[in-house]
Order: C-alpha cells, then sequence, then structure tokens
C-alpha cells in the first residue's frame, strides 16, 4: 500500500526544471503544483480514510477509556471529595462534642471551684466566728478569773485582818459576853 | 488500832482508876492530856514515833505529868505510849470518859471555851445543856484559843457551836 502511494506520488510529480545555475525551480514559492496538489490530496483522502477505518476505532476506544477513566477518576474523586466531607462532618462533630464537652468540664471545674470557695468561706467565716467567740470566752472567762480572784484575795485579806484584830485581843469583857450570850441562848432554846 | 481493842484499854484503864478511887480526876485528866495531845504536833510526833525506845516515850509523859496529875494517870498514860499505842491515845481516853460518864448515868459533853470558864459559868451552861438536849451531863471543858470567842459544846453527835471561829469562816463562805 505504501509502495503504491509512493508511486501515485512520484508520477504526480512534474518534472521540475532547472534554472541558469543549475537549481531546481518550481512554479510558486508557496503553491504546490497542480499534479502534486491533486495527487497529494488524493493520496491524503487515502491515507486518512485508511487512518479512519483502522486507527479510528483504536482512537475511539482510546478516548472512550480514557473518558471513562476520568470519569471513575471523577466519581472516585468525588466519592473521596464525600467521605472527606462526611469525615469532615465526623471530626466537626467530635470537635463540637469536644468542644461540649470541654466547656462542660470547663463549667464543672468552675462550679467546682465556685462550691470550693463558698465553702472554704463558709468554713473560714465558721472558724472566724468560734475563734472570735473562744476569744470573747476567754475574755470573760479571764476578766471572771479576775474578778474571783480578786473576791478571793478581798476575802483573804478581810478574814485575815479579821482574825489579826480578833486574835490581837478581844477585849475579857467581850468573851464573857459572848460566853453570857451563848449560855443564855443555850438555855432558852 | 481495832475499836475493840481500843474499847479494851479505855475499860482497863477505868476500871483501875475505879478501883484506885480517883476516876474524877484521871478521867478530867486523861480528858485534858488527850485534848493537849491532839492539838501538839511535836506532842504526838514525840509520843508516836516508834523508833524512840519506849522507855523514852515514857519518860517524857512522866517528865510532862510529873507533879501535875495524879500518880494513877501518869502511869496509865506512861503504859499506853509504852505498849506503842499513843496514836490511839485520843481515842482510848474518849471512849473512857464515855465509860465514866455512862457509869455515872451521865452523857459526856465537851465545850471548848477561847478562855477559862468560871465554876459559876460552867454549872449554868451544864444546866443550859442539860435543858437543851435534855440529857444528864458530864461537862468536860477545853480551852482552846483557836475559837477565837465564844463557846463550842458538842453532846454525843450535837454540836452547838456559838465561836466566834466559825462566824469568822462564815462571813468568808459569804464574802
Amino acid at each position: 500500500m505504501i509502495a503504491l502511494l509512493n508511486t501515485l506520488i512520484l508520477a504526480a510529480e512534474g518534472e521540475p526544471h532547472r534554472d541558469d545555475n543549475g537549481q531546481v525551480v518550481t512554479h510558486s514559492w508557496i503553491l504546490p503544483e497542480a499534479a502534486e496538489l491533486i495527487y497529494g490530496t488524493i493520496s491524503s483522502i487515502i491515507i486518512f480514510a485508511l487512518l479512519y477505518k483502522f486507527a479510528g476505532p483504536a482512537i475511539k476506544k482510546g478516548f472512550n477509556d480514557r473518558t471513562a477513566r476520568i470519569q471513575q477518576e471523577l466519581d472516585a474523586t468525588s466519592q473521596a471529595q464525600a467521605d472527606a466531607t462526611a469525615e469532615a462532618a465526623t471530626i466537626m462533630q467530635a470537635k463540637g462534642d469536644i468542644d461540649a464537652e470541654r466547656q462542660r468540664m470547663l463549667d464543672a471545674a468552675d462550679a467546682q471551684g465556685e462550691m470550693l470557695l463558698a465553702e472554704g468561706r463558709v468554713r473560714l467565716d465558721q472558724e472566724i466566728a468560734e475563734l472570735e467567740a473562744r476569744a470573747a470566752s476567754e475574755v470573760e472567762s479571764g476578766a471572771s478569773r479576775a474578778g474571783d480572784e480578786l473576791r478571793a484575795e478581798i476575802t483573804r485579806t478581810a478574814a485575815m485582818a479579821t482574825e489579826r484584830i480578833l486574835a490581837g485581843g478581844i477585849d475579857p469583857d467581850a468573851q464573857q459576853a459572848l460566853i453570857e450570850g451563848f449560855i443564855s441562848k443555850v438555855g432558852a432554846s | 488500832m481495832s475499836d475493840s481493842r481500843i474499847d479494851g484499854y479505855a475499860r482497863g484503864l477505868f476500871e483501875i482508876a475505879r478501883a484506885e478511887g480517883t476516876i474524877d480526876e484521871v478521867e478530867d485528866e486523861l480528858f485534858r492530856f488527850g485534848r493537849a495531845f491532839e492539838s501538839n504536833d511535836a506532842l504526838r510526833n514525840a509520843l508516836t514515833d516508834e523508833l524512840i525506845p519506849a522507855d523514852r516515850r515514857q519518860g517524857i509523859v512522866e517528865s510532862l505529868l510529873g507533879g501535875k496529875a495524879t500518880t494513877t494517870t501518869t502511869q496509865l498514860v506512861s503504859m499506853v505510849v509504852g505498849a506503842g499505842r499513843g496514836r490511839d491515845l485520843p481515842a482510848i481516853v474518849a471512849k473512857l470518859v464515855d465509860r465514866a460518864s455512862a457509869s455515872k448515868s451521865l452523857e459526856s459533853a465537851e465545850v471548848r471555851s477561847a478562855v477559862p470558864l468560871t465554876g459559876d459559868q460552867q454549872d449554868r451552861l451544864k444546866a443550859a445543856l442539860t435543858n437543851a438536849t435534855g440529857k444528864q451531863l458530864n461537862l468536860k471543858v477545853v480551852v482552846d484559843p483557836s475559837i477565837l470567842g465564844g463557846i463550842v459544846a458538842t453532846v454525843g453527835d450535837t454540836v452547838i457551836d456559838g465561836s466566834v471561829r466559825t462566824r469568822v469562816d462564815q462571813l468568808k463562805s459569804r464574802l
């Protein structure tokens, strides 16, 4: 087949003429020769027809396969995107749960802290009240004790003074008066 | 010492004194010596110290009572002290006085006074106590300056306290 085409091409080519310098010269610097154009066109049609007949299905199959592969990749990508979105949603939900848990823990910690603080204040208030009460009691007790000691001292002093005065001498008349008084009292009873 | 032993000593002393015919003097002298024994720590320690030989303790008794009390009293006290029963002397004397009073159908009455009582005062006091208690009394008078003034009379379990000491103590309590 190729040999045939080459033969047709060679047959379509006109005899090139040479100039004075022996160089090959065509009739246009851009347009092919007419015969070359005809045979070239026919050859191209034949080539394209052959390409269409024999290479077209392969090319089409290749394109279809590529399209299918791309579609598959697109589907896979979409699936991956969906999966990623779901995963992201799960992560976001987990994050939300974590945030909620963290908030809950923070709230619980705050509540516990508040409770401890309140209890500490209450206990502190109680201790202060107890200390104040104890101090007041001790002050009162001290005052009472001092009063008692003072009274005891006054009593001791008064008793000592009385005894000293009496020991220093109840005069005989007073002694006799006491004795007579006792006798009279007992006798009258 | 057990009560029975104290009672035995008292009964023995009483019988000796009664046999001697000096029960009233002996009773009175023993009573006074018993009170002196109770109130004088040095005398009590000397007569009850087991480390002091018995004859030495008896010597102390005889030097104290010799010439001031009847021989019977001196010998009786010396016997009790020599037997190592000096610590029980007040109890023995108390039993003896009770026994002597009982022998005369009398109740013992101890009277403490800050100053000595005259005979007339003792008679009137005895009459007053007899009237108050309804008992015939064997009055024993002790001069006890520690009561400061007035009289404390004890008849059996009854105490009639008219002492200045008690009034001072009552004043202390009220204060």
